[in-house]
């Protein structure tokens, strides 16, 4: 039974040190405190460090990448959660290892994309010993490259685990009474799929999916050992510009945080009305 | 038994050609899932026993062990009893400031405790750079910069908000019918909170320690900003190996930051295995 509403005070304690951080980066951005800082806030460079090409292709190539990553690995992991949802030595296997990844820290998956993608990866290595390259300088692209391949597949690693755990636990908790009950109702196999267990996956998996999205956006591991430079991603930008020798330079950083920032509000809001919505339905 | 050539009959096992057709399917995803979720990890251990792992060598141990006799006593041992440390510390104390926020949090209603919610993932949602950027001016004034506490505490930033959302879960299921009934018993609030309310969450604290083990165990650009290079964990040390060029020893490394967090996993899962056991 729960009492009263309470106070919202030990929310504002977890994210107190968030608040004390923006507060920092809001005045070092607008040049009241923090390095160069003139004392009067100053927007000039605000304007400047949003509108330049290098960080709006940052951001842009961020986002590219949380997108691609996320609609694929909620696909493979809706895929797989149907696939291996039954209850035999099959499904007991597609289940342990489709969640083995989980407990890796996303540095080793990492680490593990540059062993196996790289110019002189495993990959390469079975390419050059099957006669299809004479060397690492002929090997396709994967890692450091526009696209992101790279960065992807190491994410996707990680991230299909996560979403498969959350489809699993959506089908087992509300697919299967719903499917049981168009079937007693005549629909066929497809029919029930599309009309039932698909609406009801995708609803479920939708907070979960904006939670990937922000994290992938804001990785700055995987960035640092798969992403190009250039463009430069994001996370990446905001700590060159911090650790730049230019200390002129240095409070763009601010800036390229408070983008980070409104980019995590923006999915924590978008978080919880994905939540109320799923709920809703 | 062979299947019968016409489509959808019924052989005297019971299967019909597409359930036959499915359950190969079914197997051969499982094979591809098998090497795309093993490879990575049998792929590292590898490369830290080959010993160099030159270009075009596909596979190949060396009898020496590879990197690994270099692990003793060098950067990586310290790095590794720097995480654990880091990792113990943030896990206990994100479980216990988890407990007792979250419990606060779940007591709300209403909008209060939607905002509520917002607030806990904040510090989950903020990427770690943009924190650690945020709080390093505040943390060099306290005298923080550059040292373990330093390091520890940021890591409890959004370890505490993952333990306080697990909590926010686990107090919206909970039944504080037993607290009032033992307060009506003559208990008193710091006797029902030691006899009845901690024993019950025991399991939920463990995995609650468990997830800010892991969150701090994995963290790594609050400590490279916040730690000032001088407090060296071990995904800061594999990452300088990796960029160094020293495949072998980060790969060495890697299997390093695997082992706990695969270890602990399997005693958790071991763990809810007995206590369904216990209930059965």
């Amino acid at each position: 039974m729960r009492q009263r509403s309470g106070s919202l005070l030990p929310g504002v304690l977890v994210a107190a040190p968030v608040f004390v951080g923006v507060v920092y980066t809001l005045g070092a951005a607008v040049g009241i405190w923090g390095a160069g800082a003139g004392g009067a806030p100053d927007f000039t460079r605000l304007a400047r460090v949003a509108r330049s090409e290098v960080v709006v292709e940052g951001a842009l190539w961020s986002l590219w990448v949380g997108i691609i990553t996320t609609l694929v690995s909620a696909l493979i992991a809706a895929g797989l959660a149907l696939i291996f949802r039954t209850s035999d030595r099959l499904g007991r296997w597609g289940r342990t290892l489709a969640v083995l990844p989980l407990p890796v820290p996303h540095l080793v998956g990492a680490v593990a994309a540059l062993l196996i993608l790289g110019q002189s990866g495993f990959l390469a290595r079975i390419a050059f010993a099957l006669g299809w390259i004479g060397g690492p300088a002929d090997m396709t692209v994967l890692v450091y490259d526009r696209a992101g391949i790279g960065m992807i597949t190491a994410l996707l690693w990680k991230e299909v685990p996560f979403l498969f755990l959350v489809a699993s636990s959506v089908l087992s908790t509300r697919g299967e009474a719903l499917e049981a009950t168009a079937r007693r109702l005549g629909a066929g196999r497809w029919e029930t799929l599309r009309r039932i267990t698909w609406p009801t996956l995708w609803r479920g998996m939708l907070p979960a999916c904006v939670a990937v999205f922000t994290f992938v956006v804001g990785s700055w591991e995987v960035a640092a050992l798969l992403a190009p430079s250039d463009p430069l991603a994001l996370p990446l930008l905001t700590f060159e510009r911090y650790v730049d020798s230019d200390l002129s330079r240095r409070p763009d950083a601010f800036v390229l945080a408070l983008l980070g920032t409104a980019i995590a509000a923006a999915a924590v809001a978008a978080h919880e009305c994905a939540i109320r919505w799923s709920r809703a339905r | 038994m062979t299947a019968p050539a016409t489509p959808g009959a019924t052989p005297a096992d019971g299967r019909t050609t597409g359930h036959i057709r499915r359950e190969r399917t079914r197997a051969v995803i499982l094979t591809g899932l098998a090497i795309w979720a093993v490879l990575p990890l049998a792929l590292l251990l590898l490369v830290s026993l080959s010993g160099g792992w030159r270009f075009p060598t596909l596979l190949g141990v060396d009898p020496g062990l590879g990197s690994w006799p270099d692990l003793a006593g060098g950067s990586l041992v310290r790095a590794t009893l720097t995480s654990l440390g880091l990792g113990v510390a943030t896990g206990v104390s994100a479980a216990v400031m988890g407990l007792v926020i979250g419990r606060g949090l779940a007591r709300t209603a209403g909008w209060r405790r939607v905002a509520g919610a917002m607030l806990s993932f904040l510090p989950v949602a903020v990427p770690p750079i943009v924190l650690g950027v945020g709080l390093q001016f505040s943390f060099l004034s306290l005298g923080l910069g550059g040292t373990f506490v330093g390091v520890w505490l940021a890591h409890l930033v959004p370890a505490t908000g993952y333990a306080t959302l697990y909590f926010m879960g686990v107090f919206t299921a909970w039944n504080f019918g037993i607290e009032e009934a033992a307060r009506r018993l003559g208990a008193t609030r710091v006797q029902t909170i030691r006899r009845v309310v901690v024993p019950l969450l025991r399991r939920p604290l463990a995995e609650a320690a468990l997830l800010g083990f892991l969150v701090s165990w994995a963290q790594v650009p609050l400590t490279l900003v916040l730690g000032q290079g001088r407090i060296r964990s071990l995904t800061v040390e594999v990452l300088t190996l990796v960029e160094a060029g020293q495949d072998g020893l980060a790969a060495a490394g890697s299997i390093l930051l695997v082992v706990p967090p695969i270890l602990l996993m399997g005693v958790a899962v071991w763990g809810v295995r007995e206590a369904e056991v216990v209930v059965a």
